[in-house]
């Protein structure tokens, strides 16, 4: 009965966004727009929660359900295993396609009813290519007639905390650009959109995406540092380049919309962006879903997807870049910028941007082409973008220290040295500090320590000085920046790895903690059985600090194992340990790390995020006092 | 600007897009390769052994019994995760394994084989990975199967799993 209902409600969502496709095409009666809005709205919610509903009962009568779920499992992970498949997680995109959808109607008022009709007409297009594409190849809802007593279990890798929110907030992201991309759209097909402002339209919503996707991919990262056991958190995987690629757009984008805001220019560029940063969501998405690329972190396959999500991207992206080609002459603008300037600072750091997601691209999507067309493979790794991308960051992340300060226009040097002075001192003092603390000389480390204090200065000069030009959402997330990289630098220069077969009672030694294999013991929970290893850490005064229990985990219902790494952070580092195979002859594998300074990369990330968010809010402000 | 310029990027989409659509439409498994040299003789090689204090001599070594050969490095994360199988391999199953130690310091190696366990029955080392080269090494880990006769008869790309391990198992079988 339930899933027959969520069913109905999807196919209802399918009515209504063709519906509101034809009404504001037709753009005639608003009733019948804000009937289809709220209804696609609603009906998408519905099945959105049915399903949810049939996983928390296990209701093992649904194929999606019995392939997800099973009956021992928590339920945080019951409710989290409904995006944790592929079926259910295109459920999740349609409702955030929907909401996003519900709020430009939001915006609809007398003066722009064109533009956003128009808006609307292109976000129900996207709505019903991701219903349509869910009805036909990944229905979520299919049956399996008889029922069966119990589910096939929930990939174990899956059942982390961490990696049960990460889907809903970088689909926001995600999702968040398909909002821009059809006011960009509507804009460039519009005869007379030059009047309209549609970029402060497009602000928060960039705002937004950036925002979620921003936080969506730190927690990505957290799952990858804690779950996966590897000591890192970040492996130039194909799918954090998914989502790493549209994280570099819209952060271009982000920055040249304050542009066109003040000073009119750089339209045509911003359409574009706003395009590319959608259809690179999708693409990315569209990568790892077809199987196309492998990854670690792919875990729903099927080519015969592939197929109807690359006409419908070749359908979207075709229709909005030949537009853009034959409409975009119009926001052209011969403005030319000085180099020291607010505009010039944004100027560069977009052009940095978008060289870094194009290498990023290139080196995602190159050995498919090599494939294509030589049928011979090769493979692109860490070195490749190590070894490219932070180069092209490293002056990007210089003129972020300084560009807020400029003025527009035009800034007289010997000011700006003024201002920036003190930053420059106290970013020497802490880099020595620190180089006197960690005693150690690495190029990579020094430039990643000025660079880190370098934001973290300046960021915080223009907090005390109060002045009313800074923005404060801005402050708050360069700071973030700034100690993101600082946990960066620390967490990979000075990483230090140890790894040692281990007997009961032996001891071993990382940094100056001693590590003394306390004990092994078997434990069993509702989903999983473990041995978890009793570490004790003492540090060089021989006092204990803490007791490290890394877990070899065994869910049995997928037949599947796990490492849980056990980890002891303050805001120096973590200590990180991991227990390997073995046996109590010969003693256990045990893999130690001692990563500096991975706590300030979370941090950096929720100040970011802080700092988004109340950008979102500010933005939403400007655009109220405009209608 | 031009204004046929700005066709450029639907050109470059398009391009992309249909480059996809051929990967799509043809048959092929992203992580299981074809090797060129799938059923033809091993490429020879001669180098230093990380273990012993004599010449790895590839003819003198392949074409009696089945042999795996893995290519594996300290740097690797994945060789790590696949160390118990290739471990399994050789205790459980006694098929000697030779391990190509890749780009790797000689130094670094014997303590991870010492603190690991050495399923390796030798380690040649291939220091500038030349050797790598001649067997198409397309990124490490890769692992391969040669007949008795010295003839590669499959290849793996990643690290072994679970489901890697029972399938080269059935291949051994098969061609013994």
């Amino acid at each position: 009965m339930v899933p027959s209902l969520g069913n109905l409600a999807l196919y209802l969502s399918l009515f209504f966004a063709i519906s509101q496709f034809i009404v504001s095409r037709k753009n005639k009666n608003l009733k019948f727009i804000s009937l289809s809005v709220i209804g696609l709205l609603i009906s998408s919610l519905i099945s959105f929660f049915l399903l949810m509903y049939s996983h928390v009962v296990s209701d093992f009568s649904v194929l999606n359900v019995f392939q997800n779920s099973h009956t021992t499992k928590p339920l945080l992970y019951k409710i989290s295993g409904v995006w944790g498949n592929h079926e259910g997680s295109m459920l999740l995109w349609i409702l955030v396609l929907t909401l996003f959808n519900y709020f430009i109607f939001k915006l609809f008022n007398k003066k722009n009813s064109v533009f956003i009709l128009k808006t609307l007409e292109i976000q129900a297009f996207i709505t019903i290519g991701f219903i349509l594409f869910t009805v036909l190849t990944s229905n979520p809802f299919e049956r399996m007639i008889p029922a069966q007593a119990n589910g096939l279990g929930f990939n174990p890798i899956l059942q982390d905390p961490a990696l049960a929110i990460h889907p809903p907030l970088l689909y926001i992201g995600y999702v968040g650009f398909s909002a821009a991309f059809s006011i960009s759209v509507a804009t460039l097909s519009l005869n007379n959109s030059e009047k309209i402002p549609w970029y402060n339209y497009m602000k928060p919503f960039v705002a937004t995406a950036w925002t979620f996707l921003t936080i969506g991919i730190a927690l990505g990262a957290v799952w990858a540092y804690y779950e996966l056991g590897w000591g890192g958190w970040w492996f130039w995987d194909p799918v954090e380049n998914a989502s790493f690629m549209p994280w570099l757009l819209g952060t271009a984008l982000l920055h040249s919309l304050i542009i066109v805001e003040k000073r009119k220019s750089l339209q045509a560029w911003v359409l574009l962006l706003s395009i590319l940063a959608f259809l690179l969501s999708v693409v990315g998405t569209f990568l790892v879903r077809s199987g196309i690329l492998t990854s670690v972190h792919t875990f729903a396959l099927d080519p015969s997807r592939g197929i109807y999500i690359l006409i419908f991207i070749a359908l979207i992206g075709g229709y909005s870049l030949i537009l853009f080609g034959l409409k975009s002459k119009r926001y052209f603008d011969n403005n030319y910028f000085t180099f020291f300037s607010k505009e010039g600072s944004i100027l560069v750091n977009n052009i940095l941007m978008v060289v870094v997601c194009a290498t990023v691209f290139l080196g995602t999507i190159y050995p498919l082409l090599v494939e294509a067309f030589t049928n011979s493979k090769i493979s692109v790794g860490e070195p490749y973008y190590n070894s490219t991308v932070i180069p092209i960051m490293i002056p990007a992340i210089l003129v972020m220290g300084i560009g807020p300060m400029l003025g527009w226009g035009k800034e007289d040097k010997s000011k700006v040295f003024k201002k920036i002075f003190p930053s420059i001192l106290i970013t020497a003092v802490m880099t020595i500090l620190i180089f006197l603390i960690y005693q150690s000389y690495s190029v990579i480390g020094i430039v990643g320590i000025v660079l880190s204090f370098w934001i973290i200065s300046n960021n915080l000069i223009m907090l005390i000085k109060k002045n009313k030009k800074y923005s404060i959402s801005m402050i708050i997330a360069h700071l973030g920046v700034g100690l993101l990289i600082l946990g960066i630098t620390g967490s990979s220069v000075w990483q230090e790895e140890k790894i040692t077969r281990m007997k009961i009672d032996e001891k071993t030694k990382i940094e100056k903690y001693t590590i003394v294999f306390n004990k092994i013991e078997e434990i069993r929970r509702s989903n999983y059985i473990a041995l978890q290893g009793n570490f004790l850490v003492f540090d060089e005064k021989r006092k204990i600090i803490t007791k490290l229990k890394p877990e070899n985990r065994f869910y049995p219902i997928e037949n599947n194992f796990t490492t849980e790494a056990s980890i002891h952070t303050n805001l120096f580092r973590d200590l990180y340990i991991v227990l390997g195979e073995g046996n109590s002859n010969d003693g256990w594998v045990v893999r130690i790390y001692y990563n500096p300074l991975v706590i300030w990369i979370w941090i950096g990330a929720l100040v970011i995020f802080w700092g988004g968010i109340s950008s979102i809010n500010i933005n939403l402000r400007k655009l109220k006092t405009l209608s | 600007m031009k204004k046929q310029l700005l066709i450029i990027p639907s050109i470059l989409f398009l391009f992309i897009l249909l480059t996809f659509f051929y990967l799509l439409t043809i048959e092929r498994n992203p992580s299981e390769l074809p090797s060129n040299l799938l059923d033809k003789k091993i490429p020879k090689f001669e180098t230093e052994s990380l273990l012993k204090n004599e010449r790895f001599v590839s003819s003198k070594e392949f074409g009696k019994e089945i042999i795996l050969v893995n290519f594996f490095a300290t740097w690797c994360q994945p060789c790590r995760v696949e160390h118990t199988y290739i471990t399994r391999f050789s205790n459980e199953k006694g098929i000697r394994i030779i391990g190509i130690n890749y780009k790797d310091s000689p130094k670094k190696a014997v303590k991870w084989l010492s603190s690991l366990g050495n399923p390796y029955s030798d380690v040649p080392v291939d220091k500038d990975g030349r050797i790598a080269i001649d067997w198409g090494v397309y990124g490490i880990p890769e692992t391969f199967v040669i007949s008795s006769k010295g003839i590669i008869k499959y290849r793996h790309i990643g690290p072994v799993t679970g489901k890697i391990y029972k399938k080269i198992n059935l291949l051994i079988k098969d061609i013994e």
